[in-house]
């Protein structure tokens, strides 16, 4: 069940990011074909593209967690001796999940604060549709590195790999 | 007490804990002491959607990606391979030629050692180079090309120092050549007894492998030839790079299936993510660090010890090799920049200056334990103890080393094109 619930919300994920890195190219595209060949563009488009960019910030640092590979530098950790490492990484994942908890709540309140100021975007879309993405991004964050914090607790998952570097 | 906070938060980062979460703790942690309501953190992430040329970040990076899992790498050694192969030590050159053209593309964050590394390292190999020599030369030539236009550090500080990112990749492109030639320059004289060169000069094969190249070749004349002159802005060039590349490998060649597209594209963001977090934060960070004053304060501190501009240069210079070794490029330019350059201003360095001298410096990060990204990817992919890497790297990172000084105490080789146009 909760195996199936997790494959879902990767499938959600990852459609989302495909889907909105898609309609980027294809925006921005559009844009310049439109202003360059008949001097003209979508009068949101630009703004359109900018939220893009968040989003597909935000979707790709979900990714990120889901797959434990945010950036970080990790010098001391390795250093230790294994028993040591496994509190540090406790410490470490616990303290991550309360900044993640903290970043969700206060996203709720920004988008709360913009649902009842009726602040709008794009030509009169209400705000709070684009800004979701940051409770919601946070929150899923923080559910991913508890569920990884878990698994490194049972010894399922001995370290991280850092970004950039991807596992060929 | 905020010494001790910033303690704790300084141990959890050498624990591993991701940046972004502890700059967002900072940045909380400082709201709160100010009296600020929290959710003015989300506030300032959100202003990210209010920056235009953020989005040249996401398009050049997944256009960066796919390249590297198509032919193009094959192709981009065999074009360089025609042209500079017949030079005593050409296949080296090759290499360091190869990887600069496309790290500038792929932004610097060890694609080009997965994707050149792998052709390039055996090729040297059978050519009969030293092993050594080989090991060495694959992994600092992966970061070579960071000067160059598009590459994402040179993106982000254009963004971070709020300066236009057209100038930028103009003042790259001469501290660019001499890390290039330098290199070239060694590696021609370490080989010069290999007399026997790797391929003769055929213009028939010249043609035949810019024939092969045909699509990737217009690539470099869009994005440098449409941003140098003025014709495409950078977010532009982005969306075209992204979009040509998506429809040659995909379509026109196939030789990405689009069942691998998701994946790719899910690879990239992945970066994209890590990095645009980070920043989110750090745009929420220094505005508080700024409104409470520390640029000032560091910059009366330093005054105190430092009166003329080459001593701070020179104490920029060992800072930012100490920062590199331990910090990531991206991290760096987002967390130092914003305190860093007030100061330097303030001792008449130019902001695109200290742009290039900060990545040139940075960019021999990659190559020093402890977290030096290189080291570990050609450690990985060719199977070699870090140890053996690091050491076969030295000679190349002294010549980096040198080009550095003399890009930061030559301001004109970064400012010189710029004055002309």
């Amino acid at each position: 069940m909760l195996r199936r619930l997790s494959r879902l919300v990767q499938w959600i994920e990852d459609g989302a990011l495909v889907l909105v890195l898609v309609g980027l190219i294809g925006l921005a595209s559009l844009q310049i074909l439109l202003r360059n060949g008949f001097d003209t563009g979508v009068a949101w488009g630009d703004e359109a593209i900018r939220l893009m960019v968040l989003w597909l910030a935000m979707l790709g640092a979900i990714a990120a967690s889901r797959g434990d590979r945010h950036i970080r530098i990790d010098i001391l950790g390795r250093m230790l001796p294994r028993r040591l490492q496994q509190a540090a990484m406790l410490v470490v994942d616990l303290f991550t999940i309360a900044v993640l908890v903290v970043l969700t709540w206060q996203s709720v309140r920004f988008v709360r604060d913009a649902i009842a100021f009726e602040d709008t975007l794009l030509d009169g879309l209400p705000a709070w549709w684009f800004q979701l993405i940051l409770p919601v991004g946070f929150g899923l964050m923080a559910v991913h590195q508890f569920s990884i914090a878990v698994l490194r607790l049972f010894g399922k998952r001995a370290t991280s790999e850092p970004i950039g570097g991807d596992s060929p | 007490m905020i010494i001790a906070t910033a303690l704790i938060l300084l141990l959890l980062a050498l624990l591993g804990a991701p940046l972004f979460a502890i700059i967002a703790a900072s940045a909380l942690l400082a709201y709160s002491r100010e009296d600020v309501d929290l959710s003015a953190v989300s506030i300032e992430f959100f202003s990210l959607a209010e920056m235009p040329v953020l989005v040249a970040i996401p398009l050049f990076t997944f256009a960066g990606y796919l390249l590297s899992e198509s032919g193009a790498p094959g192709r981009l050694v065999r074009v360089t391979r025609a042209l500079f192969g017949w030079m005593p030590g050409g296949l080296a050159v090759v290499a360091l030629a190869a990887c600069a053209f496309f790290t500038a593309f792929t932004g610097a964050s060890g694609v080009t050692i997965i994707a050149l590394g792998a052709i390039l390292y055996p090729a040297l190999a059978t050519a009969g180079y030293p092993d050594r020599f080989n090991l060495g030369l694959v992994t600092s030539a992966g970061s070579l090309g960071l000067l160059f236009a598009p590459s994402l550090p040179l993106i982000l500080y254009g963004v971070v120092a709020r300066i236009p990112i057209d100038d930028l990749f103009v003042a790259g492109v001469l501290p660019g050549l001499l890390m290039l030639i330098m290199l070239a320059g060694y590696a021609v004289f370490v080989n010069r007894e290999r007399r026997q060169s790797f391929a003769d000069f055929s213009w028939r094969e010249v043609a035949g492998a810019l024939r092969e190249s045909i699509w990737e070749l217009p690539l470099p004349f869009v994005v440098l030839g449409g941003i140098y002159s003025g014709y495409f802005a950078v977010s532009e060039a982005a969306a075209v790079t992204a979009l040509y590349v998506l429809i040659v490998d995909v379509v026109i060649l196939r030789e990405v299936a689009l069942s691998r597209l998701p994946g790719i594209m899910r690879e990239s963001m992945l970066l994209v993510g890590g990095i645009m977090v980070i920043l989110g934060f750090s745009l929420a960070s220094t505005n508080i660090m700024i409104d409470a004053g520390v640029p000032q304060r560091l910059l009366e501190l330093i005054g105190t010890y430092v009166s003329d501009q080459t001593t701070f240069l020179l104490l920029t210079l060992v800072f930012l090799l100490v920062l590199g070794a331990i910090l990531d490029i991206f991290s760096a330019l987002v967390l130092v920049v914003p305190l860093l350059l007030p100061v330097a201003t303030s001792f008449g360095v130019d902001p695109i200056h200290l742009g290039i001298v900060f990545l040139a410096t940075m960019q021999l990060g990659y190559l020093t334990p402890p977290v030096g990204l290189n080291l570990f990817i050609a450690g990985y992919r060719f199977d070699k103890p870090i140890v053996d890497v690091y050491v076969s790297t030295l000679p190349f990172f002294a010549i980096l080393l040198i080009s550095v000084v003399i890009i930061a105490f030559w301001p004109d080789l970064s400012l010189w094109l710029l004055s002309l146009s």
